[in-house]
């Protein structure tokens, strides 16, 4: 069953290198997005995987078939990979009506006439594209295009599927409703999906586990809501969650192996971890909290409001400290007048205290006098 | 009060005429209508009324000068008399046909082959290839039709050794030296680039994922290339098809270069725009020419009709922008140093060889015989026999031939600055305008004098000055500076409006919301960023100019106004030593602009295509 593995792999190009020694594994049936910034390298791997691209170094797995090997000199082409690619703006042949677009395929894996028809009719009936049948693409909207292109991957049946934003061109609402049925193909169809994308969201409700990349570097790598609850650094902190975490740089000293005291907002504070403290720079924390865990209206410390931003369902405060900004969310709908004097408490145990320097994250636990 | 009342005629006026987009339109409207339509008109006229004494003696039946009669057209594509109506029509147009077509098959072949491999593959060497390749494109198209005689003649046709003799000694048939076969070869080794340029547009705009969504849905290269590749850029292949194809039919210097069949030998080919010229040239069938050139014209409007159906079905092209940037080039594996040997051979072969058979032919006494070299084609100063003083066999002593270059050079500037001036307003205006009916009969008149052989555009402003009120024109300088600009637009014009096309309008709104006027918003904005672009739009019609001879042949005052002229004159009296020198020294000229022009601002005639 065809499970993934990149060992070492690495893409530069002539002044910049893309992705660095990436190592992963992608099991079987797994629903993986690779998430980070614009440029950061993750559309390059996903095009090393399908063999789109050529990486510079490395060794790429499917299955027990090894399909790139930089030392071995293999590499095989995508056509042999047995695999399955939706495009980020579909790619669609516009000469080709929707049902040759997905019959395609099925004809190059030499399928008797039936079957096509067949197939193709199963396709169009799962994702409601019957009576487009016979337009060009250039004839349908966004949403329908996208349809067509999911339809002509998964007509033969590919072990594995990648998807690059496949649904970034897609309106907000519309893009939703994929997201849902991309969750339920993945269930129906027993294939493993590697899915990209620069959206949180998207990479957090869709996964089974998520692959951090910035500048070409692995960050993290694992299930979604592990990465938000503890992040290995600060990039992924920042980047998975919104609102996004606050962060809050100060000093401090760690007091035994699983305690540190920390300054925070003029008062000493103690950190303490559930688990053993990782190794201490000594030139700083970063005290990240999640904006859940800052409660209102309770507790010693006092600070000003400064917006508060209601949606209906949640309520997002934001809290003048000084200098420091600090978000709050509450469950909802609630309205404070700006310039209002207001108490807060910072509770849980999912405080998290990261290394200044380095950005790791050295434990994870509690915040108190 | 109404609302839905409408501003007053003369406010809508003034705020229809406050674009300058629609002030452009208009204005260019009128001017094509008076300088294409209006000359076209008059050649209508020509074919249907007896033109001349010798005309209506030739007619007979009493027709007078001035009459009405459709004798022309009768006769030219129906009598039997002598087999008149298809020796005269019906075979040349057969042949042309055939030529034509063959060409096309040649130009698009090659150049698409080479297109494919520079915009698709990792083959090396890249930039060389793309630049040494435009070089036969660059080169007047009689220069590969005198290269194909100085390669192929050969002692057994008495025509003198060619190269290939000299070489190797062998001998090739009549057939392959004179006739349709190398007439359809040089134009096709000629338009090669130029569909080079046209292919590898499209393929480098092509969406590569469109490619490689076949490729992962285990499509075999070949069936990409057949099913995927092919169709989509089948709209391309087909409006260069067109092109080359209007181009060459009409052509009228390569058939004019390579008819020196000897009688009888059954390999007689006259093309039909050397027909066009000779019914012209006499004035009993003046008439029946102008029918010739009219028919040619249709043939070229036809197959347009066509391009546009066929490029307008609901399969059309269209691109949702995505990541194609990430064009993954096709590995050619082994064949990679193998492919671009052959290429580089071949390529350099008819970039470099013609330029150094000119140069061969010029210094030989007798062809092919080393021990005949001579300078004096260049520098001796002996009188040219048979022609006005001061023309000496010494091409570079002529004083002549000086004078005509310095013609030749300003008549070419002050072309390509009108041209490419025109080219470029009506590339803005039909870029804001885009989809007005305004805009686009502006663009398709734009475009009219590229289908116009230009054999019979000289003859329609022939025609034009010889009419009563324009005899003024009649071989005067401002003459050949009209009938070049209105030619040499469409390339102008064309380059201008895809260029534009590119600029999104929101570029000149940023600009007019804080105030810049009109004129600055061109010259200090729009051309500056399209500044490649638009160079080439400037420096295309300056070359076709400078090299330009069918068109320029029936106009110019007498043989010693162009330097193309010269050159022909020269090659006429059998001078072919100093008509090959000519010829070098034109091609060497234009390729020495081109290439300052290229270092200087980065444009050319391929740019867009190869090797960044």
């Amino acid at each position: 069953m065809p499970k993934i593995v990149l060992e070492h792999v690495c893409k530069r190009f002539d002044d910049f290198s893309a992705v660095e020694d990436l190592n992963m594994v992608i099991e079987d049936r797994e629903f993986i997005t690779l998430l980070g910034p614009s440029g950061c390298g993750k559309t390059t791997t996903l095009r090393m995987i399908a063999g789109l691209e050529t990486p510079t170094e490395g060794r790429i797995t499917i299955g027990d078939e090894v399909v790139f090997d930089s030392e071995k000199g293999i590499n095989v082409s995508p056509a042999k990979r047995d695999i399955g690619f939706l495009f980020q703006n579909y790619a669609l042949w516009p000469h080709m009506t929707v049902y040759q677009n997905i019959a395609f395929g099925l004809e190059n894996l030499k399928w008797p006439k039936d079957k096509i028809r067949e197939r193709v009719d199963e396709m169009l009936k799962m994702l409601k594209i019957e009576q487009f049948e016979k337009r060009y693409p250039s004839e349908l909207s966004g949403g329908q295009q996208q349809r067509v292109a999911i339809a002509r991957t998964l007509a033969p049946k590919p072990k594995v599927l990648f998807m690059d934003e496949p649904l970034s061109n897609l309106d907000a609402k519309l893009r939703l409703e994929m997201r849902t049925e991309l969750k339920r193909l993945h269930a129906d169809t027993d294939s493993t999906f590697v899915y990209v994308t620069h959206d949180q969201l998207e990479a957090m409700t869709l996964a089974t586990r998520v692959c951090l990349i910035e500048n070409g570097y692995m960050q993290q790598y694992a299930p979604p809501l592990e990465t938000y609850s503890n992040p290995a650094n600060l990039f992924v902190a920042d980047f998975v969650g919104n609102p996004t975490m606050n962060f809050y740089e100060t000093t401090g000293k760690v007091t035994g192996p699983n305690t540190a005291e920390v300054n925070f907002f003029d008062h000493p504070f103690v950190f303490t971890s559930k688990e053993l403290l990782g190794e201490y720079s000594g030139e700083g924390f970063v005290v990240g909290i999640r904006p859940e865990f800052v409660n209102l209206e309770e507790g010693g410390l006092i600070g000003k409001i400064y917006a508060t931003l209601p949606a209906g369902m949640e309520t997002t405060v934001k809290l003048q400290v000084g200098d420091y900004i600090l978000t709050s969310v509450m469950f909802g709908n609630v309205d404070y007048k700006v310039n209002d004097e207001m108490h807060f408490e910072v509770a849980g145990d999912g405080i998290i205290l990261f290394d200044k320097k380095t950005g790791k994250n050295l434990g994870k636990g509690t915040l108190t006098i | 009060m109404k609302n839905t009342q409408r501003l007053p005629l003369g406010n809508r006026m003034k705020s229809y005429f406050s674009k300058p987009a629609n002030v452009i339109c208009v204005v260019f409207l009128v001017l094509l209508i008076l300088m294409v339509v209006l000359p076209l008109f008059t050649l209508l006229i020509g074919s249907l009324t007896v033109n001349g004494n010798q005309e209506a003696i030739y007619i007979g039946n009493g027709a007078a000068e001035g009459d009405f009669t459709f004798h022309h057209w009768t006769e030219l594509l129906t009598s039997k008399e002598f087999d008149y109506a298809s020796i005269k029509f019906w075979i040349p147009l057969w042949q042309s046909t055939l030529m034509a077509l063959l060409a096309c098959a040649v130009a698009v072949g090659f150049g698409g082959i080479v297109a494919w491999f520079i915009t698709r593959s990792d083959l090396p060497g890249k930039k060389y290839i793309s630049t040494i390749f435009v070089f036969p494109y660059i080169m007047p198209s009689w220069a590969m039709a005198m290269f194909w005689e100085n390669f192929f003649k050969n002692t057994e046709m008495n025509a003198g050794m060619g190269m290939l003799q000299s070489v190797t000694g062998i001998c090739v048939p009549e057939r392959i030296v004179y006739g349709l076969f190398p007439c359809a070869m040089s134009l096709g080794l000629h338009y090669a680039p130029f569909a080079y340029i046209l292919i590898g547009g499209i393929l480098r705009n092509m969406d590569a994922n469109l490619e490689e969504a076949a490729t992962v849905l285990k499509t075999s290269r070949f069936k990409i290339l057949r099913r995927i590749t092919l169709p989509i850029v089948m709209p391309a292949l087909v409006s260069t098809v067109l092109l080359v194809f209007s181009s060459s039919i009409s052509s009228f210097t390569v058939p004019f270069f390579l008819n020196k069949s000897s009688i009888n030998s059954g390999n007689n080919f006259i093309s039909i725009s050397v027909q066009m010229r000779s019914l012209i040239n006499s004035g009993f069938t003046k008439g029946q020419g102008y029918v010739l050139a009219i028919i040619l014209m249709l043939f070229s409007i036809g197959i347009l009709t066509l391009n546009n159906w066929f490029t307008g079905s609901r399969r059309s092209f269209t691109t949702v922008t995505g990541k194609s940037g990430q064009v993954s080039l096709v590995k050619l594996g082994k064949a990679r140093i193998i492919v671009a040997i052959i290429l580089l051979i071949v390529v350099t072969f008819f970039a470099i060889m013609p330029l150094f058979s000119f140069a061969m032919e010029s210094l030989l006494e007798v062809p092919g015989d080393w021990s005949t070299f001579t300078l004096r084609y260049w520098l001796s100063t002996e009188a040219f026999e048979g022609s006005n003083k001061g023309d000496t066999i010494g091409i570079l002593r002529s004083g002549l031939m000086w004078r005509a270059m310095g013609r030749s050079l300003l008549l070419s500037v002050i072309v390509s600055l009108v041209a490419g001036t025109f080219g470029l307003l009506i590339g803005y205006a039909v870029a804001r305008k885009r989809n007005s009916k305004l805009a686009t009969t502006v663009s398709d008149l734009a475009f009219l004098p590229y289908l116009i052989p230009s054999m019979s555009f000289g003859a329609v402003y022939l025609a034009l000055s010889y009419t009563k009120g324009f005899t003024w024109l009649d071989g005067s300088f401002f003459l050949l500076i009209l009938v070049g600009s209105i030619k040499f637009m469409p390339f102008a014009s064309r380059t201008g409006t895809s260029a534009m096309l590119q600029l999104s309008g929101e570029i000149e709104e940023a600009a007019i919301i804080i105030g810049v006027p009109w004129f600055k918003r061109m010259t200090k904005v729009l051309f500056p960023i399209q500044k490649a672009s638009f160079i080439s739009g400037y420096l295309l019609p300056f070359i076709s100019c400078m090299r330009e001879m069918s068109l320029f042949v029936l106009l110019a005052a007498s043989y010693t106004t162009l330097v193309t002229t010269v050159l022909q004159e020269y090659s006429r009296t059998g001078l072919t030593q100093a008509s090959n020198a000519i010829n070098l020294l034109i091609i060497v000229f234009v390729l020495v602009i081109q290439f300052v022009v290229n270092k200087l601002t980065g444009a050319s005639i391929d740019k867009g295509v190869g090797g960044n």
